[in-house]
């Protein structure tokens, strides 16, 4: 029972980030219709970025902020110079050009921060909670807690705000809402910063429990992108769905069948989900497109 | 879902198989002497996983290679370094590989860093007929036999019976064990468990995870049901500093045990305290003095050690001396096989080393060894206050 209850723990810490990261995927989907190869580099760049502050001498509650803010900066930065002029918001243009930025923004980061690995203090430290016998480190407290927060600021500035009810109509249709006046090109470059920000926060979570390094993008991006398709693309709520139950689902197999199968199993459920439900697990559940 | 969708997805996925990493050449080295300069291939992984160690190795072998050129090179003869990133890509290793041979006609070849590279680059070596010193720790480089191949670093097979030992001595034989899927956590797990009934020692729990996992809860909850009185940790990858907190976290009180993948100040820093009073077995260079004052060895390490400090600010790791071996080993069979030597000829004086003192201990190859080292070269440590001590 407790060994359950461990596993659930596990799968859920591992889910919530995953969850930001897919959220990231669906949230560029929506403004372009393209998945956003370099939403794993994010993720990284948000770990190395707030490391970097942090052993410059900022406080980590500082860093932790600054490295969200740089890293969305660069995610627009990377739309208005990139994505735009390359890929005039053809889907399939954007996908290549968002794999060639992931290369060059991993290159870079190797560069710049070195090949080596790096740890981010905690942001409490102390010993890990007890909760029924199982083990819950302070830390994963922090990565639910901040997710949460992430999820609903961004559903407020989606169901409250103009400003989110334009990027709102411009994913739903993008010629109307031209029309009435929302400029749908600084849309596309928001979704891409939000993109990067939420990426970041992962990334900056998650990095005082494994550590980070300029390589941990990739298969960052490749879970995040198969909890978006396994929740349901474009669909924020089924992105978060879908991050927790990858997330479990590869607990539970590391616990009760074999580690080594569990990205093997991941996958297989995911190809499972696309035959049998293509829209997504959670896909049908929210009728608007974001 | 509707077809641009599906497009989207399937472009996707289609990606995702293909891979994405990327490396590129370094460029070959400048030589100033008007003597024929000598050339040395290297394969080394710059980027990709591996890049932290690559790049150790990178500096190692520049820095050796400007002391011995500005010292007037080999009888005369500057070495010109060619150094190729294979990006910790067996495929790239290969291309690497066949470029050093091909187009630039090196003599010998040293690489790669990573076991599944190194094994990569038999065939074009055996089609050449040159000698590689891999800078990679895994049995099967110098135990898959080849007469061309050659290893500085202390391989699984002489390091995996010390460390067993030290558990059997220190009381424990109950042993969860804990490695990754990898190359050299895989390597090592193999030695392991042959080793282990021989050694006294009974393995209770077998833990796996793959390179790049950010979660070890399940594997370290079995191990804490296993009934072991101690694990023992086999992996080179950063995951390890997330066992030894997550252990921690999880109130496991069981002493762990390591080998030479936890010889990086990498471990001790991500593991934040949670690593104190961990054990592992590793060459003696760790700590140059284990081996006396005055000993040839010393002198080797804790000159290397000196001028790589100078040089880059801060001190070699084990990846590092590795290189420095494999360089030192080169230049040492060049002295004396003359550098106007064929690759066979350089091949034989490299098999003919006796003695060398070097980073890793002392070198001594046969036509059956191309390891070189015995256990005479490996200590026991402790990590104590944030860094390796020796322990007794």
């Amino acid at each position: 029972m407790a060994d359950l209850l461990q596993f659930i723990v596990a799968g859920l810490k591992s889910g919530a980030v995953y969850a930001l990261v897919a959220l990231g995927f669906t949230l560029v989907y929506g403004a372009t219709g393209a998945i956003n190869f370099a939403q794993g580099e994010f993720f990284m760049l948000g770990g190395m970025i707030g490391v970097a502050l942090a052993q410059a001498g900022a406080p980590l509650g500082f860093a932790v902020i600054g490295s969200v803010l740089i890293t969305a900066v660069i995610g627009g930065v990377f739309e208005l110079l990139a994505v735009r002029p390359i890929a005039s918001g053809d889907p399939l243009r954007i996908i290549m050009v968002t794999i060639g930025g992931s290369v060059v923004i991993r290159q870079l980061a190797l560069h710049v921060f070195g090949p080596d690995e790096r740890p981010l203090a905690p942001f409490t430290a102390g010993p890990s909670l007890r909760v029924l016998g199982a083990a819950i480190e302070r830390q994963t407290v922090w990565v639910w807690g901040i997710t949460a927060v992430a999820v609903i600021a961004l559903a407020f500035m989606y169901r409250r705000t103009l400003f989110g009810k334009a990027m709102r109509a411009t994913s739903i249709r993008r010629d109307a809402a031209r029309l009435v006046g929302i400029d749908a090109g600084r849309m596309v470059t928001v979704s891409f910063a939000l993109a990067a920000a939420l990426g970041a926060l992962g990334g900056l979570v998650v990095a005082p429990l494994t550590q980070t390094a300029f390589y941990v993008g990739a298969s960052m991006g490749v879970k995040g992108f198969s909890a978006a398709i396994l929740g349901g693309l474009g669909n924020p709520v089924a992105a978060v769905g879908g991050g927790l139950i990858l997330g479990l689902l590869e607990s539970m197999t590391a616990g009760y069948i074999n580690p080594l199968y569990k990205d093997a199993v991941a996958l297989i459920v995911l190809l499972g989900v696309l035959f049998l439900r293509p829209q997504g697990l959670l896909g049908g559940l929210g009728r608007e497109k974001v | 879902m509707d077809s641009r969708v599906g497009r989207v997805v399937i472009a996707a996925i289609a990606v995702l198989m293909i891979g994405s990493a990327v490396g590129c050449g370094e460029g070959a080295q400048e030589t100033t002497s008007d003597a024929q300069p000598v050339r040395i291939g290297a394969v080394l992984s710059l980027t990709g996983t591996y890049a932290a160690l690559g790049e150790a190795e990178k500096n190692a072998l520049d820095l050796e290679v400007a002391r011995i050129n500005d010292a007037g090179g080999i009888n005369g003869s500057p070495i010109e370094l060619l150094i190729e990133d294979d990006a910790t890509d067996e495929a790239k290793a290969v291309a690497a590989t066949s470029k050093l041979i091909e187009q630039d006609g090196v003599v010998a070849l040293i690489g790669a860093t990573g076991t599944g590279p190194t094994m990569a680059m038999r065939g074009d070596i055996q089609r050449a007929g040159i000698a590689q010193i891999s800078l990679a720790g895994g049995t099967v480089v110098t135990g898959d036999f080849d007469p061309l191949v050659f290893q500085t670093p202390w391989s699984n097979n002489l390091v995996v019976p010390y460390v067993l030992e030290v558990m059997k001595e220190s009381g424990h034989t109950k042993v969860a064990l804990l490695t990754d899927s990898g190359g050299y956590g895989k390597d090592g797990r193999d030695v392991i468990i042959a080793e282990a009934p021989p050694a006294g020692i009974d393995i209770v729990a077998d833990e796996t995870f793959n390179p790049g996992d950010t979660d070890l809860t399940a594997q370290l909850t079995r191990m804490k049901g296993s009934g072991a009185d101690a694990v023992l940790l086999w992996t080179a990858g950063k995951e390890a500093a997330i066992a030894m907190k997550s252990a921690r976290d999880l109130g496991m009180k069981l002493p762990l045990f390591g080998g030479s993948g936890q010889a990086r100040a990498e471990f001790i820093e991500g593991s934040e305290g949670a690593a104190e009073g961990f054990v592992f077995g590793t060459g003696k260079s760790l700590i140059p003095s284990n081996w006396g004052e005055g000993s040839p060895e010393y002198q080797s390490v804790s000159d290397f050690a000196t001028r790589y400090e100078a040089a880059y600010g801060e001190a070699p790791d084990i990846f590092a001396g590795h290189a420095f071996d494999a360089l030192a080993i080169v230049a040492d069979a060049l002295e004396r096989a003359g550098t106007d030597a064929s690759p066979a000829q350089l091949r034989d004086a490299i098999e003919a080393t006796s003695g060398l003192a070097g980073f890793g201990g002392s070198f001594t190859f046969s036509a059956e060894d191309h390891n070189g080292l015995t256990r005479e070269d490996l200590a026991t440590y402790r990590i104590e206050g944030g860094k390796w001590v020796a322990a007794e």
